[in-house]
């Protein structure tokens, strides 16, 4: 699914067909697919007991999930641990589960909290009692990726996570609203606002000092 | 770009491209963004932009992570089935059960190190202590009783024996238990004098022969339905057993019960049946029994008065028989007139403690069973709005004055430790703030 989700990133952005796309994308994996049910479906099933149902659900998000985590932290240690926590929450709070909203909302929104207690943890830790976070892990990817990450980490923290969710994990303006608790019409406008500068910095010519190591509050959001 | 020139905003035409827009909106835009080569060359930008992203890749999420997640699933798949039994029933994981076990086990093993040795000894002590007793109750004080006591010798009613042989040692009762001490011991020490000597042992043996002097208390407290027919019974229960009212209060208060405290005096051979009696009238409360031994006590000061009263004889002899200077007689006189004094003191103290022994003390409490009456009524809403206005009031200002007063008195140490601490804080407050952003 997330290799699906990043291919349809240029796909969606044809105009209004995108809706109609992904919906044709979900049938045809419906159709083909051993267990056709949709996300919320499989939740209830699993909050019942399915254990093949959480296979099935971890299945379609192990990778996205990863990537949210890999995108926000600069160690892959600590994205491998909050992948794995967040699970392990959705996991413990299956029984109370309601399907009021979608499961990918419902799944990033944990993930949200838990990212940001382990920010928490690791500012405190490092303000207070001089813990270091990790050591800053070698850059990595071609040339285009590592100038992109920078790109995307001199933007606003906010529009930043706005830019993120909206680009890879493909989340609705409403949807981001909900789980940054922002009015839409905020969403909409600090996204625009979020391409608009990464647009600017991607096409402004790069001296060479700036790709070297990046700050700490342009690493990662 | 603007909205005289352009009927679509730039925000819609990202809003398009994201499919955010109503079928309406939709097909507005789309229909501008053709006609408009500023917005088309907006919408390629912005599409391009987002394909651009699309250069940051993730690595596949390593095996280990799947498989460790996927063994927890397995591990709790059977809480998942049971979520509010065993899910919230495990707020302790099998490592603090094991913690906290091993926990209490300690603690119960100190707790029973440091009493099992202390109880062994207090076992061993009773155990010896009756041993000790039983050798003494079978050894002296039979031999004490045998050579002294005669077996004949009159006891009445056990403790009142004690007060008879007092009296008779005294010398105001003759005969009795006590004319048997007084012949043995006057006929060892004659003169009397001795029994200065040895009061400690003397009193040791009246301890060790005779039934104890005990002084009874007794307090009681009864709550009773009648209050006049329980009052009425009291003084009969007083009569009856030749007991009186020592002290006695009543209280009528209204919208209250009634009660009745007193402090009663009642013969000691009658005191259980008086109590009995007592306790017929209502329900009992409280009730507390107390005795104190006062045996000693007595002995001694039957004792002292002894030796007053031979000093005294001594001295009336010495005036009748002796002639000397006026002023050694009237320092006879003044020394016999002293220890009359002492003498009279120690008998009324001597009555008091007898008297002590011979009426029990009880101490009643009478409460009537209260029953609530309607109570009278209220002020009226008004007044009572009145009240509570000039009430919140007064509260509000007493608020207010009291805040002033806080911001007067502590509001300078405030300011200085604001400056002291206002950098540090900030510098602390940045860095922490830098720092969850760059995790």
């Amino acid at each position: 699914m997330y290799a699906r989700c990043d291919a349809a990133i240029g796909s969606r952005l044809k105009g209004g067909k995108v809706e109609l796309m992904i919906a044709a994308a979900k049938n045809s994996e419906a159709e083909n697919s051993a267990l056709p049910e949709s996300d919320e479906q499989l939740m209830l099933a699993f909050s019942r007991g399915s254990k093949d149902a959480f296979g099935e659900l971890f299945s379609r998000y192990k990778q996205p999930l990863f990537g949210f985590f890999r995108r926000r932290v600069t160690d892959p240690e600590q994205a491998e641990e909050l992948t794995q926590e967040t699970f392990l929450a959705v996991l413990r709070a299956a029984s109370r589960y309601e399907p009021s909203a979608l499961f990918r909302t419902y799944l990033y929104a944990i993930g949200f909290k838990i990212l940001r207690a382990h920010r928490r943890k690791a500012a405190f830790r490092a303000t207070f009692l001089g813990a270091a976070t990790r050591e800053p892990v070698a850059e990595s990817g071609t040339g285009e990726e590592v100038l992109l990450r920078h790109a995307v980490g001199k933007l606003d923290r906010i529009e930043r996570e706005i830019l993120l969710l909206r680009e890879f994990e493909q989340l609705s303006y409403a949807e981001i609203a909900e789980l940054l608790r922002l009015p839409v019409n905020t969403v909409r406008s600090r996204l625009f606002r979020a391409r608009m500068a990464l647009r600017d910095l991607l096409t402004a010519p790069v001296p060479k000092s700036s790709v070297s190591p990046l700050k700490p509050s342009e690493e990662r959001i | 770009m603007n909205i005289a020139t352009h009927p679509v905003e730039p925000e819609e035409i990202m809003a398009w491209l994201d499919g955010e827009l109503s079928d309406a909106q939709l097909e507005a835009v789309s229909a501008h963004v053709e006609q408009c080569v500023e917005c088309s060359k907006l919408a390629e930008q912005l599409r391009a932009t987002s394909q651009s992203l699309s250069a940051w890749n993730v690595p596949a999420i390593p095996i280990n992570v799947e498989q460790s997640i996927t063994k927890a699933v397995t591990a709790s798949d059977s809480r998942i089935r049971k979520p509010n039994l065993i899910v919230r029933a495990s707020f302790w994981n099998r490592k603090q059960w094991a913690f906290r076990g091993g926990a209490t086990l300690a603690v119960l093993v100190i707790v029973m190190a440091i009493s099992v040795p202390n109880l062994l000894r207090s076992k061993a002590a009773a155990d010896h202590a009756m041993v000790v007793a039983q050798q003494r109750a079978g050894g002296d004080r039979d031999a004490i009783r045998e050579s002294v006591v005669p077996p004949s010798g009159p006891v009445r009613n056990g403790r009142a024996g004690g007060v008879g042989s007092v009296s008779g040692f005294a010398g105001k009762v003759p005969g009795g238990a006590m004319g048997g001490v007084l012949g043995q011991i006057t006929g060892a020490a004659p003169g009397g004098l001795v029994i200065t000597d040895g009061q400690d042992q003397q009193s040791k043996v009246f301890n060790d022969i005779f039934l104890p002097m005990i002084a009874r208390t007794v307090s009681l407290s009864i709550v009773v339905k009648d209050f006049p027919a329980a009052r009425a019974s009291l003084d009969a229960i007083l009569n009856h057993h030749h007991g009186y009212a020592a002290q006695l209060n009543v209280g009528t208060p209204e919208n209250a019960p009634k009660n009745l405290v007193a402090s009663l005096r009642i013969p000691a051979p009658e005191l259980s049946s008086a109590i009995a009696e007592l306790r017929a009238l209502g329900r009992v409360e409280n009730e507390s029994q107390s005795g104190e031994e006062v045996t000693e006590q007595h002995a001694d000061l039957v004792a002292r008065l002894k030796n007053s009263r031979d000093t005294e004889d001594r001295l009336r002899a010495i005036l009748e028989q002796r002639t000397g200077k006026i002023t050694d007689v009237l320092q006879v006189e003044r020394e016999i007139a002293r220890v009359r004094g002492d003498i009279e003191r120690m008998e009324a103290e001597q009555k008091a403690l007898e008297h002590r022994v011979d009426f029990a003390t009880v101490e009643l409490q009478l409460t009537e069973e209260f029953k609530a009456e309607i109570n009278p009524p209220a002020p009226s809403v008004s007044t009572r709005i009145h009240n509570a206005l000039v009430a919140g009031y007064q509260n509000a200002t007493e608020t207010v004055l009291g805040i002033l007063l806080f911001f007067a008195e502590n509001g300078p140490v405030l300011l200085i430790w604001l400056a002291i601490l206002a950098f540090p804080v900030m510098l602390v407050w940045r860095r922490y703030r830098r720092l969850s952003a760059s995790v």
